[in-house]
């Protein structure tokens, strides 16, 4: 029987063991050591692309094409059609795209390398690993936290484009109150460069703290094929709260002060 | 997938009806796993991304109280539905899916049939309608912590709240809120049966387990989010009442 306050609980016991194990991998992404794997790491970074980015892709063209239409009719019910590029700019870029990313990164990459890693270690195939020299931190977690870092940077921009193409077929296409060049104006100018940097960083910590999440479940898996899976749900859970509070603290820190808007100077 | 979902409304309304103690267990469970998550990020997200983003151009415009009627759109319409078919999913789901997935593995599946018991009676449905139901449930609270968080946000920039409120009743209507409360419903369904079809078709000992709560995440995910977009788009053609001016 689980508890009421179980979940809570479980995450503040998990949560110190999670951040050292982090900083761990990070330590050695750092240091350089992990470049001994770069051929695993390539291998990795060829298993994102291939296995995740179509998802993503269709994931995020589903949610730009949600954020269309919500600002659309948000925006005839206010009496001003035409500035349903203002909400899906700000939809699009600075809030809907992190948290897509980070959705269907925990959901697709997050429990892929938990069952990945926790199977492995199930069959004692890390300590076998450890047993032939080969450090199984270095070789199975830095390596997939640096694949992580060198394509989904590309991947994230490639979302931009295709969630930007999503609203525009929403608003335009689909609901129709406002011309191309009408939304295409608001809608640039309600968005510069610094805002693309910022939305990066924002979606670029969700991601790692996904992949070290996932890592740390896996790689502390136990109890036959019951307790893969069991880690893999759990992966799951931690990662929705932290692509959360990791998205509401991005909000705070880069546009809780300053909203960056175009409005009278 | 689709016959599963046949074969589960149909031995759901056919009597006999042996699945009411695991049905109980099961919303139980789901209650108590989900809770925690749904009211932290609810609140986070909410706070973010419509609270604050939309706060900065409304202040600029002076028009802080719109914020209450922007929040129809995104606490009641959008994000409370989405947040808690993402909690759903990956909180009960995935749990489903590894629950079932385990007692594939072990055979234990196969030993109900040959017992006699249908493993789609006794442990689909219970599941199916027990998501269902915790699923609308969770979305009035998704709802209640969303406007909290807006309320947060409109205190964040030293605004009354009455604007909020006023304009808040004055764009909510009843549709409105059905229709949330009637698509986390599908919601519910959705997952449960995505979640189930994976955990009962795992295979592959440890790895398959895992793999099919992965599978099951995403394709609950993705499908979950298709399905709103489209009821969505029927819900504003069929209800052109919800576009009025305000």
């Amino acid at each position: 029987m689980i508890g009421w306050l179980a979940i809570p609980r479980g995450w503040l016991d998990s949560f110190g063991e999670i951040a050292r194990f982090g900083s761990r991998v990070a330590g050695v992404v750092y240091s350089g050591k992990v470049l001994r794997f770069f051929g695993e790491t390539i291998r990795q970074a060829g298993i994102l692309i291939f296995g995740s980015a179509v998802i993503i892709w269709a994931f995020v063209f589903i949610l730009g094409l949600q954020c269309g239409i919500q600002g659309a009719f948000f925006f005839r019910s206010q009496g001003a059609p035409s500035y349903a590029g203002l909400f899906t700019a700000f939809c699009d870029l600075r809030e809907a795209l992190p948290y897509a990313f980070g959705y269907i990164l925990s959901a697709k990459v997050g429990t892929g390398i938990v069952a990945e890693i926790g199977a492995m270690r199930i069959s004692d195939e890390i300590d076998a690993l450890e047993v032939m020299g080969v450090p199984p931190i270095t070789f199975l977690c830095a390596t997939r936290l640096l694949a992580a870092w060198i394509v989904l940077p590309v991947l994230y921009l490639t979302s931009i484009g295709i969630m930007y193409a999503a609203s525009y077929f929403a608003v335009v296409e689909q609901v129709g109150d406002v011309s191309s060049g009408g939304y295409t104006l608001i809608f640039w100018m309600f968005q510069d460069p610094t805002d693309v940097i910022y939305s990066l960083i924002k979606g670029m910590t969700m991601a790692t703290a996904i992949v070290l999440v996932g890592c740390y479940y896996g790689y502390t898996a136990s109890g036959g094929p019951v307790g893969v899976g069991t880690a893999t749900a759990k992966s799951m859970v931690f990662n929705i709260i932290v692509v959360h509070i990791l998205g509401m603290l991005g909000t705070v820190v880069f546009w809780g002060a300053n909203p960056r808007l175009p409005i009278g100077g | 997938m689709m016959i599963l979902t046949t074969r589960t409304i149909v031995s759901a309304v056919r009597p006999p009806y042996p699945y009411g103690n695991e049905l109980v267990d099961q919303f139980h469970f789901v209650l108590r796993l989900s809770w925690f998550p749904l009211v932290i990020t609810t609140f986070a997200l909410c706070l973010g991304a419509p609270g604050l983003q939309a706060a900065g151009p409304l202040q600029t415009f002076g028009a802080l109280d719109r914020l209450g009627g922007f929040f129809v759109v995104t606490a009641i319409r959008w994000i409370g539905p989405l947040v808690t078919a993402v909690v759903v999913a990956g909180v009960a789901g995935t749990a489903i899916t590894a629950d079932l997935g385990a007692r594939k593995i072990r055979e234990e599946l196969d030993a109900l049939q040959v017992l006699g018991v249908d493993p789609i009676k006794n442990l689909v449905v219970p599941r199916f309608l027990a998501l269902m139901v915790v699923t609308a449930l969770l979305d009035v609270f998704a709802i209640i912590f969303g406007l909290t968080a807006g309320i947060a946000a409109e205190l964040i920039y030293n605004q009354s709240l009455g604007g909020f409120f006023a304009t808040l009743f004055t764009n909510a209507t009843v549709t409105d809120v059905w229709a949330s409360v009637l698509m986390c419903t599908m919601f519910g369904a959705i997952i449960a049966v995505v979640c189930s079809f994976k955990g009962m078709t795992a295979s592959g000992g440890a790895e398959g387990v895992g793999r099919a709560v992965n599978q099951a995440v995403v394709i609950a995910l993705v499908t979950v989010f298709f399905f709103q977009f489209v009821f969505t788009s029927v819900l504003f053609a069929t209800n052109p009442e919800l576009q009025a001016i305000r």
